[in-house]
């Protein structure tokens, strides 16, 4: 009996020490935060923002003088996180970190939306940019979107795009970009990211517009053909595949944008200050350099700058939403 | 000799005294969470994850992966020591497992359980080591049309883990695949009965309704039932298997091992069968198939194996792909990335050491887990000589705190506590809970495959009986009416043979 | 006395018929599409119909197969425990889980016939401390230990 609670002791000892945040505080307290932070996930652990706000966190804590916490508040949307920190007390203590790309698509597409993505939260600061790779299985006898407009013509209703979900950024992206070049495929929804790269891995499905650093290896490895990156730069890795914006392409802007937003009522000076020890934070080389690990480009600015950003997303993707006449709520 | 010098190179890794600590500070938090009920290994993983960071990136794979099927094992203490499962694999070792518990035998069922767990682990590691790349085929040919056929096989032995009255198990696969649907349609986004709780898009979660129905249900029951209680006090003469038992277990344990290691690699809901499709097949080959449901130690044996070997197989296609099958395995991908590792076809080649290090860790996590497990027999079985009236409300606090933590909201909470009284209710009525749960689990499952291979087929049904463009769909469908004629025919003749006797 | 009735058999059947008709009802608004192209309603629809159909067969099966009455329920386990889990639900987000589990011991500890007093208020008192340390401090779970 002694012996294991020796044991346990131990362990428990150990696994304090791994845990950041039950460290004591000891940087210079700045007066405006009074009490722990909490950093509101949407989504489960392991995803991008999850991994992005327990790399920030102990950061975060030192440069605060506050424990601060990361929390799950999963949800295949995203909204059940978001609502709890829109109805958070608007003291700049919960963060909320998300794909900001997903939640510019909710006004527009969820019909009973329990808060309001303008109003009810505000920008604190962007955080990264990761492309899409857009990628078709092997099997598929098309090399450039020239010979895959081809292909589509000459065999109809021989295309698929796995997306990762209804109403998802990727879902979206597939479908303005069938109607600019009146590329007939199916549109297959799946339950995340993941199982739609297997879908199409495996010939289920056979066209994908997915993260870069998820979908990349793929394409190294022969197992998905690589048509074009997203955005204006090109990657690295597959220096040859044009970006979208060399081929003049739609939703140029497509892909994976990770931000921070806070509460409404928030006072500015809090909001001021959380954005600029999170920038000094995304400037530190063993941030930045972990970001870049995870296939994204460190992209911040102003709060001003994140909601005119915001802004313009809603409405493009709004537009979006309605031409293609999409709904989420029954 | 290749694979002598691949598993050379592993052991080398694995062995370091760094790492062999790693492996055993994950296998003991994997056992402490998986003991607790509701906490699930995925909670802890990320939460440590911020300190793998700093680990070289064998390390801190080797601690993930050793919290993974710690968790495993802890698991199933708690299905049999208290009945309240913490993941669909426990619900089968509820059934036979706590029943031992109740009769005396929660020494014997705990160290079946170790064991069976050992030997799945060992042989799921061979096969790992050997057959990856077969495996990474089988992954990659179950499309929509083979999973919807794996799960009509499995649902129509879900009727087989009832040891009641079979028409009471088919209503409740029914009732389970029903409530399984509430939630956001996958295929339309639409959402479904969820009368507009925004804690209810998502589905109901399978935490709360599995620790209400078992846990917090069977706590209520026994409570009213003093004359069950006084069996959880009975002296426990021997905390050991007998020859006998371990005789009877030996094969169930192969073929446990066998199914597991297959189910395992199917990412999304291959997993979810294992250790029912264990189960349901010791049942139907046993000879005093009454015994079952009733504390047959190989209805403990069978399904622990196979959810063991499932666990391990389950990283083949994380490890020779690089796609995660399921919620922990993307953890897994993400703290990899993190290091600057794209799991992937490639790791193989490009990172031997890494690779071939935690398919040795794998191996020596399972052995620390059984070394570390059997002298724990007999302390978990005298918890079980603490006075219930104490007992219980420890239960009952865990189980809250359980549920809590798997989305923090108290939501969970309610749902658990209505499904608890629900629990109570099917019991009294002889209704059981598990045909239920795997219903619930496999319907979203069965459903969006259903739906996914119509739309892929633009809507020609002849996909799923395809012999010759999708031999294993046909086959999985001909296995199931097989099955289906196996279960109606004794009834048949037993209704025959009654009718015979009344004449 | 002599009705043939087996009321645990009849409560389920009855249980079926509930659920199936308020699936069934909710799943009303939801367009149900062709076998080709189905729409979200097409799989609840169809099965609630199933569930209720066979709650209904169950049922007149229940009222002829002979009489069994419905076993004996033990109310103050049952309502104690089911508090408990409410209070907790209730509790935590207001007063955090050091004072939310020591009410949850108290409530469940009376379940049990045989309660003790101070045993109990002892019991809570320890279980309280150790799911503090244990799940906020060991584990490290996102867990309000006092009101916010």
């Amino acid at each position: 009996m002694f012996k294991l609670r020796a044991a346990f002791a131990g362990l428990s000892a150990v696994v304090a020490a791994a845990l950041p945040f039950h460290a004591g505080v000891t940087a210079a307290s700045a007066q405006t935060f009074t009490k722990q932070v909490t950093i509101i996930v949407p989504y489960g652990p392991g995803g991008t923002s999850d991994i992005l706000a327990r790399l920030m966190a102990p950061k975060l804590s030192e440069a605060i003088g506050q424990p601060v916490i990361v929390e799950n508040k999963p949800s295949s949307s995203g909204n059940i996180g978001a609502d709890f920190v829109a109805k958070a007390p608007g003291d700049g203590h919960t963060l909320l970190i998300t794909d900001a790309g997903t939640l510019a698509t909710q006004p527009n597409l969820v019909k009973k939306l329990s808060f309001d993505v303008q109003k009810d939260l505000m920008p604190v600061s962007m955080v990264m940019f990761s492309p899409y790779l857009f990628a078709v299985h092997p099997s598929v006898p098309a090399a450039t979107l020239q010979e895959l407009i081809a292909y589509d013509k000459a065999n109809p209703g021989k295309l698929n795009v796995g997306t990762s979900g209804v109403g998802s950024v990727q879902h979206l992206t597939a479908l303005v970009i069938g109607k600019k070049y009146g590329i007939k495929w199916g549109i297959v929804p799946y339950r995340g990211g993941a199982p739609a790269i297997r879908a199409v891995v495996s010939n289920e499905s056979n066209v994908i517009f997915n993260g870069a650093l998820a979908t990349l290896p793929f394409v190294v490895q022969n197992q998905l053909k690589g048509i074009a990156v997203s955005g204006d730069k090109k990657l690295p890795t597959v220096a040859n595949l044009p970006t979208f914006k060399e081929l003049g392409m739609p939703v140029v802007e497509a892909g994976s944008w990770q931000g921070f937003l806070t509460s409404k009522g928030t006072p500015p000076a809090m909001v001021a200050k959380l954005n600029a020890e999170l920038r000094k934070i995304l400037a530190m080389p063993e941030i930045a350099n972990k970001i870049k690990e995870l296939g994204g480009d460190v992209r911040t600015g102003s709060p001003d700058e994140f909601a005119a950003w915001m802004t313009k997303a809603i409405a493009e993707w709004g537009a979006v939403v309605k031409a293609e006449n999409i709904q989420i709520d029954g | 000799m290749d694979l002598f010098a691949n598993l050379a190179t592993g052991f080398a890794v694995a062995l370091t005294p760094a790492n062999l600590g790693f492996c055993l500070l994950g296998a003991l938090i994997g056992t402490l969470v998986g003991v607790l009920p509701g906490i699930a290994p995925i909670t802890t993983i990320a939460i440590l994850l911020p300190f793998t960071f700093t680990l070289p990136p064998a390390s801190s794979l080797i601690m993930l992966a050793g919290i993974f099927y710690g968790a495993q094992y802890g698991g199933s203490t708690t299905a049999i020591l208290v009945n309240v499962p913490g993941e669909s694999s426990a619900i089968v070792t509820c059934l036979d497992g706590h029943q031992m518990a109740k009769q005396g035998r929660a020494g014997p069922a705990l160290a079946i359980a170790a064991i069976a767990s050992f030997v799945a682990g060992t042989l799921a590691t061979v096969v790992i080591a050997t057959a990856s790349v077969p495996m990474t085929w089988l992954a990659l040919k179950f499309n929509a049309p083979e999973y919807f056929s794996l799960m009509v096989l499995g649902l129509t032995g879900a009727v087989v883990l009832a040891h009641g009255a079979p028409e009471k198990a088919v209503a409740m696969v029914l009732v389970g695949l029903l409530l399984g649907l509430v939630g956001i349609d996958v295929n339309s986004g639409a959402p479904r009965m969820t009368m507009d709780l925004a804690g209810l898009a998502d589905g109901i979660g399978f935490v709360p309704i599995a620790i209400g129905m078992f846990g917090i249900a069977e706590l209520a029951v026994t409570l009213g039932k003093p004359q069950d209680r006084s069996l959880l006090t009975v002296k426990f003469s021997n905390l050991w298997p007998t020859r006998a038992d371990i005789r009877a277990c030996v094969p169930s344990i192969l073929r446990g091992t066998a199914i597991g290691s297959i189910l395992g690699v199917l990412p999304g809901g291959g997993a979810a069968l294992s250790s029912f499709a264990a189960y349901a097949l010791e049942k139907k080959v046993s000879s005093t198939p009454e015994r079952f449901g009733r504390g047959a130690i190989e209805g403990v044996a069978a399904p622990e194996a196979a959810n063991n070997a499932g666990a391990q197989t389950s990283f083949i296609p994380l490890l020779t792909l690089g796609i995660p099958g399921n919620a922990i395995m993307a953890l897994m991908v993400g703290a990899l990335m993190i290091q600057g590792i794209q799991p992937g076809p490639q790791v193989m080649i490009s990172q031997p050491q890494l690779f071939w290090g935690v398919i040795a860790s794998m191996w020596l996590g399972n052995l620390m887990l059984v070394v570390l497990n059997l002298p724990l027999v007999g302390l978990w079985v005298s918890l079980l000589r603490v006075p219930y009236r104490i007992m219980f409300p420890a239960i009952v606090l865990f189980c809250c705190i359980g549920t809590y933590t798997v989305s923090n909201t108290v939501f969970d909470i309610w749902t658990m506590l209505l499904f608890g009284i629900l629990g109570v209710f099917f019991y009294k009525v002889g209704a059981e809970p598990a045909p239920f749960v795997l219903g619930f689990v496999l319907g979203p499952l069965m459903e969006e495959n259903f739906r996914r291979a119509m739309y892929l087929s633009r809507g020609n049904p002849w996909v799923f009986f395809d012999f010759i463009e999708r031999p294993i769909s046909a086959g999985l469908l001909l296995c199931a009416a097989a099955l289906l004629v196996i279960l109606v025919l004794p009834a048949v003749r037993s209704k025959r043979e009654e009718v015979f006797q009344e004449e | 006395m002599t009705s043939r009735l087996n009321v645990p058999d009849l409560c389920f059947a009855v249980f079926l018929v509930a659920l199936g008709a308020l699936a069934f009802a909710l799943s009303g608004q939801l367009s149900i599409g062709s076998a080709a192209a189905m729409g979200p309603g097409y799989v609840p629809r169809g099965l609630s119909a199933i569930v209720m159909i066979y709650g209904l067969a169950l049922g007149i099966r229940a009222i002829f197969s002979g009489r069994q009455s419905f076993p004996e329920i033990a109310l103050r386990p049952i309502l104690l425990t089911s508090a408990a889990v409410a209070l907790f639900a209730v509790m935590l987000p207001l007063v955090g889980l050091a004072i939310t589990s020591f009410a949850v011991v108290i409530c469940s500890g009376f379940a049990a016939y045989d309660v003790r007093l101070r045993e109990n208020a002892v019991v809570a008192l320890i279980l309280s401390a150790f799911g503090v340390l244990l799940f906020v401090k060991a584990l490290g779970l996102p867990i309000p230990i006092w009101w916010r």
